[in-house]
């Protein structure tokens, strides 16, 4: 599935305020949660966290991952989590709205 | 992204840690879940960069970068474009220092766009001066200047050295805040105190940069002196180098308070108290929120009331607000005619350089459409193309424009060469600063436009796919060549133009040279004296002139002695303001500014001035005899036409001024300037009109210049301490103000011909060759079935000859239009003679024959089995 445009920093900014994750990591968890729905590529998950890295939202630095393996962890910075609560409003106000356009899903004639 | 870290992440250290930084990371993760399941980890790097925001400047580092590499793979292809471009922006740039010198530059003071000029606009003159009085009484109340500021320019005689002898120079006579308005500091010392200002005026003066460097001796200019018409001045302060004063051509030496005019010129009566006297010049700053109009109505006010409480003064006369260029083009039209021929000449050559180079590119485009078509092919957007080749014509343009400067800088050695002797030296002022390089770019600039984008704009417009199947060769035949024949066309045609301007100019100076002046120049040497600059009483200047006259006349080698107030042609005339009885002026105006000059019995017949209807003055014409004048030809023509202007009265000064009666009509000759139209011209004798200045002119038996050490000190052994100054034979004057001066212009006019015709030339080379190289298998094909090397030469050389012609006929047209523009903007080309129509037409189709041989040549040479084999 495809998608929204912008609604991937949202993504990644959600993902983040359970903990710091590397990028595989935030790729796979955003997989999981959405029941396998969204299958994020990780050639367009990577711009988009240097991108959020450069705005300051998030922060990264070098831990040992859970294998004992050296990654580059990502976690949600102060100025982060004001921008996920106004992401988050926003995209309530919208799906809220588009929710009240479309109605109920109509039956398909045969 | 804050602009601190956007600025840091175009640190190179910055950058390669942090690459370094993006690849470990990703090798980590590479190895947590694998390659493949990562995707492509370079284009995801890639993509991660543009977070640094600088991906336009990358983009355009790799534009430039292969840009470079594209033109350095066709070193030939660069240099004929890059010397095409330098040669037409070269002489581009050196006739916009011209105009610039003459016209454009601005005041050498701060902000010189704020700084207007106040003058007095008069029906008869609508550039008077101020009086003191008015420019007194509006600068107290007027609210839209922080200052006003009054000068003159005078002669002076100056010594720096008070025990030397006296050189003439020009000076500024300034009011006290004259460096304040201007925003001028002092270099050293200090500006004017008001009190310094106030009349009498006391004797301190400052020196220009120049003047004390060459003549203070290396002596600290601060509190030396400094002896000007005989005054011992203290010199306060020394003007900053840039700063060379308020006029063109005119830089002043000294500077000294204004209310010195009277001790100065030893007058009667101080002129800064007459109201009448209309001669200062009047600059003023534009204060907080005031503009041109508010200005002029501001001063509408004012002078509206000094004229009702001055009518004798005022009459008449209204303050005008300009522009300093509004000024100069008013001052001296005939320089803006010139400017705009020049630069409108240059303009066509950068035209036919701009065709030229869009004629290459066209070509090269068309060769590399196969890599073109590559390229869109596998994904590159059509802009980003576009952007690609527009690089490449701006590096060209680049190119150009630098070389340019080199050419630019060669014109402006030349033109430095129009020099005008004279003491004190006239100064053109044309120089290679950063105006002359800003315009230089800024003209690559906009010629990279006109020929880079459509040879662009075609090359990424094609059909891939028949590009793609039509090979490197892409598709022949001449009906895809149509462009480019339009364009050598206009070159030919842009081409016949200015080379029948230089036909022109070649055609007048040899009419210059043929032509007899319209005085003796041989055998003649002139001589400048100016007892007013030593006080002396008009009663004394006349004994001394009497005495100089007597006394040169029985010099060894000495054959006869005239007397003028100006010799014709030297760069300073005399004029007079008459009302010639009779003639009905258009309303608002009652009198008429005319060269003239006050002259002896002897100027006639010295100078060989021709008299064409009635007599020269003679020694009878005494100074209680009746008043008479000599008028020339032309103004008897304006004034009198139709009638006998002998025995007709002209009023000197105003309509209630003495009255001369005219008694003879001398021929209309030049006055000022070698290229003017015909000038009013009044002679008045002058033991009727005394002088305080005079020119000696001194026929000799042999070599004129044997006579300026004797006549100098013939002036010496009378009063030591006059200066003589201007002391040069007639003929040497004359050469640079009318030989040289044709033939300057012929050869700047006669560069841009050549420099046209070359370019042109070389298009059209280019052109035939390139149709040569398109059509070799079907020149192949002809040999083959037997056609001679003659009929292969013909039929290339046919194409090149109908090219030529219907450029020339286009040229033809357009010379039409030209011609009447370039006599009128250089008045002196008068008629052209028929033949230059004859020659330049012909030798430019033989110009253009031998362009298109080469080629031809090549086609008859071909070997009709390689040639048939390339396919």
């Amino acid at each position: 599935m495809d998608l929204l445009q912008g609604t991937l920093d949202m993504l990644v900014l959600r993902t983040l305020r359970a903990g710091p994750l590397h990028g595989y990591g935030i790729a796979g968890n955003i997989r999981a949660t959405s029941g396998e729905t969204l299958d994020i590529e990780f050639g367009s998950l990577y711009p988009a966290l240097k991108r959020l890295e450069a705005k300051g939202w998030i922060a990264s630095a070098w831990q040992t991952s859970e294998h004992n393996r050296r990654a580059k962890f990502y976690r949600l910075t102060a100025a982060g989590r004001k921008q996920l609560r106004r992401e988050h409003s926003r995209w309530a106000d919208f799906v809220s709205a588009v929710g009240r356009v479309m109605g109920p899903v109509p039956e398909v004639k045969a | 992204m804050t602009i601190p870290q956007r600025l840091k992440s175009l640190w190179p250290a910055w950058r390669s840690r942090e690459e370094r930084e993006m690849r470990e990371e990703l090798e980590s993760l590479a190895e947590i879940a694998g390659r493949k399941e990562l995707g492509n980890l370079t284009l995801a790097m890639e993509n991660a960069r543009a977070a640094w925001g600088w991906t336009w400047l990358e983009s355009l580092f790799a534009d430039v970068r292969y840009a470079v590499r594209a033109l350095c793979h066709q070193p030939a292809f660069v240099a004929v474009a890059a010397l095409s471009l330098a040669l037409a922006i070269g002489a581009n740039s050196a006739m916009f220092s011209f105009a610039d010198a003459v016209l454009l530059r601005p005041l050498p003071v701060p902000d010189p766009s704020a700084l207007v000029d106040v003058g007095n606009s008069a029906p008869d003159e609508p550039l008077e001066g101020m009086s003191f009085p008015d420019y007194r009484d509006i600068r107290a109340a007027s609210r839209s200047f922080s200052g006003l500021a009054a000068y003159r320019i005078t002669q002076l005689a100056a010594a720096a050295d008070p025990a030397a002898p006296a050189r003439i120079r020009f000076a500024a006579l300034v009011s006290d805040n004259y460096f304040r308005v201007l925003g001028v500091e002092p270099a050293a010392g200090r500006a004017f105190l008001p009190e310094e200002s106030r009349s009498p005026g006391r004797a301190v003066a400052i020196v220009s940069h120049d003047y004390w460097r060459q003549y203070g001796g290396g002596r600290p200019a601060v509190g030396a002196n400094l002896r000007l018409n005989g005054i011992l001045f203290t010199i306060v302060g020394v003007a900053p180098e840039k700063f060379t004063g308020l006029d063109r051509f005119v830089l002043p030496s000294v500077y000294v308070p204004l209310a010195m005019s009277q001790r100065l010129d030893s007058a009667a009566a101080d002129p800064l108290e007459d109201r009448g006297l209309h001669n200062l010049v009047v600059k003023g700053r534009l204060g907080a929120g005031a503009t041109l109009d508010s200005a002029r109505a501001d001063l509408a006010a004012i002078g509206a009331a000094l004229e009702r409480a001055y009518p004798k003064t005022n009459h008449n006369r209204r303050p005008s607000v300009r522009t300093e260029l509004a000024r100069r083009i008013l001052q001296s039209p005939q320089l803006l005619a010139l400017s705009k021929m020049l630069m409108g000449l240059v303009g066509l050559i950068l035209i036919i350089a701009c065709s030229n180079l869009a004629n290459l590119l066209l070509v090269r485009a068309h060769a590399r459409r196969r890599e073109i078509a590559i390229r869109l092919s596998i994904g590159a957007g059509r802009r980003r193309l576009l952007r690609q080749l527009m690089t490449e014509s701006f590096l060209l343009a680049a190119l150009g424009g630098t070389a340019g400067l080199f050419f630019a800088y060669c014109g402006i050695l030349l033109l430095g060469t129009l020099s005008v002797p004279s003491d004190p030296p006239f100064v053109l002022g044309v120089q290679l600063d950063w105006r002359v390089v800003e315009f230089s770019f800024l003209a690559a600039l906009v010629s990279c436009l006109f020929f880079g984008l459509a040879p662009a704009w075609q090359a990424v417009r094609l059909d891939v796919v028949s590009a793609l199947k039509a090979g490197g060769r892409g598709v022949s035949g001449h009906h895809r060549t149509h462009a480019r024949d339009v364009l050598v066309l206009g070159q030919i045609a842009l081409a016949l133009v200015v080379l029948i301007a230089a036909g022109m100019f070649l055609a007048g100076f040899r009419k210059m040279l043929a032509m007899p002046s319209d005085f003796r120049t041989d055998h003649l040497i002139g001589m400048d004296t100016a007892p007013a600059m030593l006080h002396y009483k008009p009663e004394q200047a006349r004994a001394f002139y009497r005495q100089l006259v007597d006394r040169a006349r029985a010099m060894a080698g000495v054959a006869d002695v005239a007397m003028t107030e100006s010799i014709p042609l030297s760069p300073s005339q005399t004029t007079l303001s008459v009302v010639p009885e009779g003639y009905r002026f258009p309303k608002g105006r009652e009198k008429t500014l005319v060269f003239g000059a006050a002259v002896d019995a002897g100027y006639f017949r010295v100078m060989h001035v021709a008299i064409e209807r009635g007599r020269a003055f003679t020694d009878d014409d005494r100074a209680e005899s009746r008043r008479v004048a000599i008028v020339n030809h032309q103004f008897a023509a304006t004034f009198w036409p139709g009638q006998d202007p002998i025995g007709k009265r002209i009023r000197l000064d105003s309509a209630d001024g003495p009255a001369a009666e005219v008694v003879g009509v001398a021929r209309t000759g030049h006055y000022l300037l070698v290229n003017e139209r015909p000038q009013d011209y009044v002679y008045l004798p002058y033991s009727q009109n005394p002088r305080m200045r005079m020119t000696l002119v001194v026929e000799s038996s042999g070599d004129p210049a044997s006579l300026a050490a004797p006549l100098r000190d013939l002036v010496r052994s009378i009063d030591a301490n006059l200066p003589v100054y201007n002391l040069r034979p007639v003929a040497t004057l004359y050469q640079s103000r009318a030989t040289d001066t044709w033939l300057q212009f012929f050869q700047m006019v006669g560069a841009m011909g050549f420099i046209g015709l070359t370019l042109a030339m070389t298009g059209l080379y280019g052109l035939v060759a390139y149709t040569v190289s398109r059509r070799v298998n079907e020149f192949g094909i002809r040999v083959a079935l037997g056609a001679g090397r003659r009929d292969v030469v013909w039929l290339v050389e046919r194409r090149g000859l109908i090219l030529a012609a219907i450029g020339i006929a286009g040229g033809g047209v357009l010379t039409a239009v030209a011609v009447p523009a370039l006599s009128a903007a250089f008045f002196g080309l008068g008629a052209t003679p028929p033949v230059v129509y004859v020659i330049v037409p012909a030798g430019l189709l033989m110009v253009s024959a031998a362009a298109s041989y080469l080629p031809a040549r090549r086609a008859a040479g071909l070997d009709p089995l390689r040639a048939l084999r390339e396919e």
